[in-house]
């Protein structure tokens, strides 16, 4: 019996610290940060905004006929692929949308966001929401 | 490579010099048109007000000269935040606002007050209350939401934190100049039916009311998919309303691929679905919690109440 309160007093305290956590950033909903190797080539990761695509696109533009995955950082995206016109670089060409030499407008998170989807169900209950406070210090 | 040091110390405080003195410049309303609005204002490109133009700005002024100033710090239209120059400051802003105002000759003067003597006898008495009033601007744009005991409630945004701009998100880089050329989603949402969750928007309505125009297709904005009208009910266990799926809703959005058959497969009765998995994110969470409005709205999903001889059973 006493174990079982002391777990779940532990879940309890692990639930509270993420709450917290998250509130530490206040990220439009959906809004998804990715950083499978900006942060090795010293660039900031992406930040791509969902609200801001589907104002423009529908979702099954980009996810049935560009083939994203419904996973964040799980394209694998770089930008050789962007540069042949793959992923972003179907529409990021100067044609349908401003084109790959601004690169600050995409690499534009703080320096060591981890990837993740911002304001998500998950985030707020499981995984670890944001850079510590020392980590973006760094 | 001590001489090495030497010189990346003496260069850096020549740059440090250089960006002192240009900030001591750009103190003169004059300097930062010329270095930040005269691009677009000096010709009058993308129906920017020309300069010197009386009829071009006096409407504008008659709006309000705080609504014009306030307009050139946010952006409005064709004319980007600060003149696209993150680096101004609100009251610099301001004072290009003046000089500008001047030029058109609805504005003696863009000087303070206590440089001339002579000039605050012609002065039109406005003009005290025009820079009382960028001062409040000023003090507005700056001004932080205050906390008190009774806005602390960790699990709820208070609506003043909905949409920020992206650089008090917490998740884009302050430091970028760019993150500042980012369209801020309260201009984008301004229209739009507000909504308590997500993204605080009702993207249904907005796009059955055509304040939203997707495209279909990538290239062709005349392009329009097929709509399919079919309501899938799925009856629950527990006392919760029983789950109407709408394909219509679906089908303004997505393909048929997006779900079928890799999410959900589709024949009624295959595919086992629990709340507990929707909120990992798996089924209808792969987009209903991250994207799609989140699981907390219950009703929208769970909308047809059961029939009292149900509940009996």
């Amino acid at each position: 019996m006493k174990s079982v309160i002391r777990v779940s007093c532990g879940i309890l305290i692990a639930l509270t610290f993420t709450l917290f956590e998250a509130e530490k950033t206040n990220a439009e909903y959906g809004d998804i940060v990715m950083n499978n190797y900006s942060a090795k080539a010293e660039m900031r990761p992406v930040v791509f905004p969902h609200w801001f695509h589907r104002i423009r696109f529908q979702c099954k533009v980009c996810h049935a006929d560009l083939g994203f995955k419904f996973q964040a950082g799980g394209n694998e995206i770089n930008m050789l692929k962007i540069i042949d016109g793959e992923y972003c670089g179907a529409c990021h060409n100067g044609e349908i949308a401003w084109a790959i030499e601004n690169c600050n407008l995409c690499h534009s998170a703080k320096p060591g966001t981890p990837t993740q989807v911002h304001d998500s169900t998950i985030q707020k209950l499981v995984a670890p929401t944001f850079a510590t406070d020392k980590q973006s210090k760094q | 490579m001590i001489l090495n040091t030497k010189m990346t110390s003496f260069m850096s405080l020549m740059m440090m010099l250089c960006v002192c003195l240009s900030a001591k410049a750009a103190k003169n309303g004059q300097a930062i048109v010329k270095e930040n609005c005269a691009p677009c204002h000096e010709t009058g490109v993308m129906e920017a007000p020309k300069m010197g133009s009386k009829s071009d700005w006096e409407p504008r002024l008659k709006q309000g000269y705080r609504n014009m100033v306030k307009r050139a710090v946010d952006g409005y239209k064709n004319m980007p935040a600060k003149g696209g120059n993150p680096l101004l400051k609100p009251e610099e802003v301001a004072m290009a606002v003046d000089h500008m105002l001047v030029k058109a000759g609805l504005v003696e003067t863009d000087q303070p007050t206590t440089d001339k003597k002579s000039a605050t006898d012609k002065k039109p008495p406005t003009k005290k209350v025009e820079k009382d009033a960028t001062k409040a601007i000023v003090k507005a744009v700056k001004k932080k939401p205050k906390k008190t005991a009774n806005s602390f409630n960790r699990l709820m945004k208070s609506k003043s934190d909905w949409n920020p701009p992206p650089q008090e998100d917490g998740i884009h880089d302050p430091d970028n100049e760019s993150t500042y050329m980012l369209q801020t989603p309260r201009e984008a949402f301004s229209d739009i039916d507000k909504n308590p969750f997500g993204n605080h928007v009702d993207w249904v309505k907005a796009l059955n009311k055509g304040l939203i125009d997707p495209r279909f297709d990538r290239l062709d904005p005349e392009k329009s998919g097929i709509l399919m009208d079919l309501n899938i009910i799925r009856e629950v266990k527990g006392s919760m309303p029983d789950v109407v799926y709408p394909h219509k809703q679906h089908t303004q959005w997505l393909d048929c691929s997006n779900c079928h058959p890799s999410i959900f497969i589709p024949q009624k009765g295959a595919n086992s679905i629990s709340m507990a998995s929707i909120l990992m994110g798996k089924q209808c969470g792969v987009c209903h919690g991250k994207v799609a409005f989140p699981v907390a709205e219950c009703r929208r999903c769970h909308s047809l109440p059961k029939q009292k001889t149900d509940l009996a059973r």
